[in-house]
């Protein structure tokens, strides 16, 4: 994914608009709308989308692959495991819909500075609605992850209609790739 | 942490141990909360019912029912819970200002009475919890293969699953690391193993880790692959779905393929009845349904998660995280929402230890 370099990016309904963007973008693919865009110093420097359907890995939201992106250039810039803690410390993440519980992990893990998403997360969500990780201290596999990974700010509700909106639109249309009795699509006319 | 060493060279060492995510505890003895509840006007129920479900959900609390019927010297009386009530004392003080407001407005008179803390797990706890309080039960909705206790020959091919797994962990010279292996319990075949990545990097002299490529991460990414390698199109996910062609050019898809995307649909659509021929080729899976995974340490947050996403139906495991072992806490808090049952068909019993009984 082509990343972007915007001047002057203070507000946070113009960076959600971009994760909004990179959601529609998912949807238009027959994936599930999420979307999301990473930020440093007021640059753009990751947009991700979902992509768990044409990957077939569940695992794919649009925060891993914004995630990747950056891991994946800063790795073949010669960054070393410190640098890019470093790095993810200055970044901020914009996400159309609350981190699940795996990507909340994950961010807590990279030990970024700080989320604004979308609406809620009802089922998965890991920012506060199911459980609240952005809030503890202690994720991650190994010791040393246990003890590099760190909380994160958090705020919600940020253009959640929108993002709501995007979710409707997908369900109506139906995921083609569950399978049975899960929400099949809709008849088409 | 345990010594991986020694303990598994001699499988009769091996023992199937299923974890509870809590200790039985007899019926009546069941954990309970304290709550504020009021005998109200039937009349005013729906009333009261939508301003407390804005006001005061009972989030850890979904198994108990709002209202409850009473017949006292042949009167039917109607109570309802309002909140959560913290200490014994009767002390209206922790009550929150809105429910406050509400008890003012409708003349309650409210008290305090004791409901079940979590969820009943059977029918005999159920009704004990019923005596103090209505709840709802549901009981569960398929069953698991040995849950309490496996055959013979599952026990066996369940050993040598998670032996193959111990070993590939110790084929990583000089480092304590996670193994995964996904398996088809039904054909037996492993559809994907793998290691936590970092060590393999470390030992090739590269300083760079991926943070997330655990275990259960890459395994989950190497079955994907293995899907996207064995059903490459369209083919339908089982044989009742269909499934658009749009794995050949994934980053660009332009606005006229899209439009043929929207065809296939429309065109597998008309032959949805008709299993696609794929000769030896077993139906696709979506995702892992119904796969076992076998790990040498407990999933942390993030894998566990990502095993309920992926659809993974069992875990087995060799020992427990003592960083972070995540798999009670993450699978308890779904629980909770009584999500798992219907979305992911996952519940907190699936997770099984196998531990070295010495």
């Amino acid at each position: 994914m082509e990343t972007c370099e915007i001047e002057d990016i203070t507000n946070t309904d113009t960076c959600m608009k971009l994760a909004i963007e990179q959601a529609e973008h998912a949807l238009n693919n027959l994936e599930v709308p999420v979307g999301c865009v990473i930020i440093e110093d007021e640059k753009v420097i990751a947009a991700g989308r979902n992509r768990t359907n044409e990957t077939r890995n569940a695992t794919r939201h649009a925060e891993m692959e914004a995630i990747d992106i950056l891991l994946d250039q800063w790795q073949r810039n010669g960054l070393s495991n410190a640098d890019i803690a470093q790095r993810f410390s200055k970044c901020t993440l914009y996400v159309t819909c609350e981190p699940c519980i795996m990507c909340a992990a994950a961010l807590s893990i990279l030990g970024i500075k700080e989320v604004y998403y979308g609406c809620a997360n009802d089922k998965f969500g890991g920012c506060g609605s199911i459980l609240a990780l952005h809030t503890s201290e202690s994720v991650g596999a190994t010791r040393d992850e246990v003890l590099h990974g760190r909380g994160f700010k958090c705020t919600g509700g940020i253009m959640a209609s929108e993002a709501v909106s995007l979710f409707r639109s997908f369900y109506e249309q139906g995921n083609p790739n569950a399978p049975k009795p899960h929400r099949p699509p809709a008849q088409s006319s | 942490m345990p010594s991986t060493n020694g303990n598994i060279e001699n499988e009769g060492y091996w023992k199937i141990v299923h974890i509870p995510d809590k200790l039985p505890i007899p019926p009546h003895l069941q954990p309970t909360v304290n709550v504020y509840a009021s005998i109200i006007n039937p009349k005013h129920a729906n009333t009261l019912i939508r301003k407390l479900n804005k006001i005061s959900l009972l989030e850890d609390l979904h198994h108990v029912k709002r209202i409850c019927k009473r017949c006292v010297e042949g009167n039917v009386q109607l109570l309802m819970i309002l909140c959560l009530a913290s200490h014994d004392s009767g002390q209206l003080e922790d009550m929150p200002s809105e429910i406050a407001e509400l008890i003012e407005s409708y003349q309650l008179s409210t008290f305090i009475t004791k409901v079940s803390k979590y969820p009943a797990t059977s029918k005999e706890d159920w009704e004990e919890q019923c005596k103090l309080w209505p709840t709802s039960y549901h009981p569960p909705t398929y069953n698991i293969d040995g849950i309490t206790g496996f055959s013979e020959e599952n026990s066996q091919s369940i050993l040598e699953f998670m032996k193959s797994a111990v070993d590939l962990a110790k084929s990583v010279d000089g480092q304590i690391v996670n193994a995964a292996v996904i398996v088809n319990p039904t054909s037996n075949q492993v559809v994907a193993r793998s290691c936590d990545q970092w060590a393999e990097q470390q030992s090739q002299a590269s300083c760079f880790r991926h943070p997330f490529h655990h275990a259960a991460m890459v395994a989950i990414e190497n079955s994907a692959a293995r899907d996207r390698y064995l059903f490459p199109a369209s083919e339908p996910v089982g044989d009742n779905c269909c499934q658009a062609d749009f794995v050949d050019s994934p980053l660009t898809v332009s606005p006229s393929k899209r439009q043929k995307i929207n065809t296939n649909v429309e065109d597998s659509g008309i032959q949805n009845g008709e299993t696609s021929a794929c000769g030896s080729t077993p139906a696709r899976p979506y995702l892992c349904t119904g796969y076992d995974i076998y790990l040498v340490w407990e999933p942390c947050i993030m894998c566990a998660m990502a095993l309920v996403h992926q659809r993974i139906k069992r875990i087995f495991y060799a020992f427990p995280n003592p960083n972070a072992g995540a798999l009670g806490k993450v699978m308890l808090s779904l629980q909770l929402l009584e999500l798992i049952k219907t979305k992911c068909k996952f519940n907190r019993r699936d997770a099984l230890q196998i531990i070295s009984h010495l």
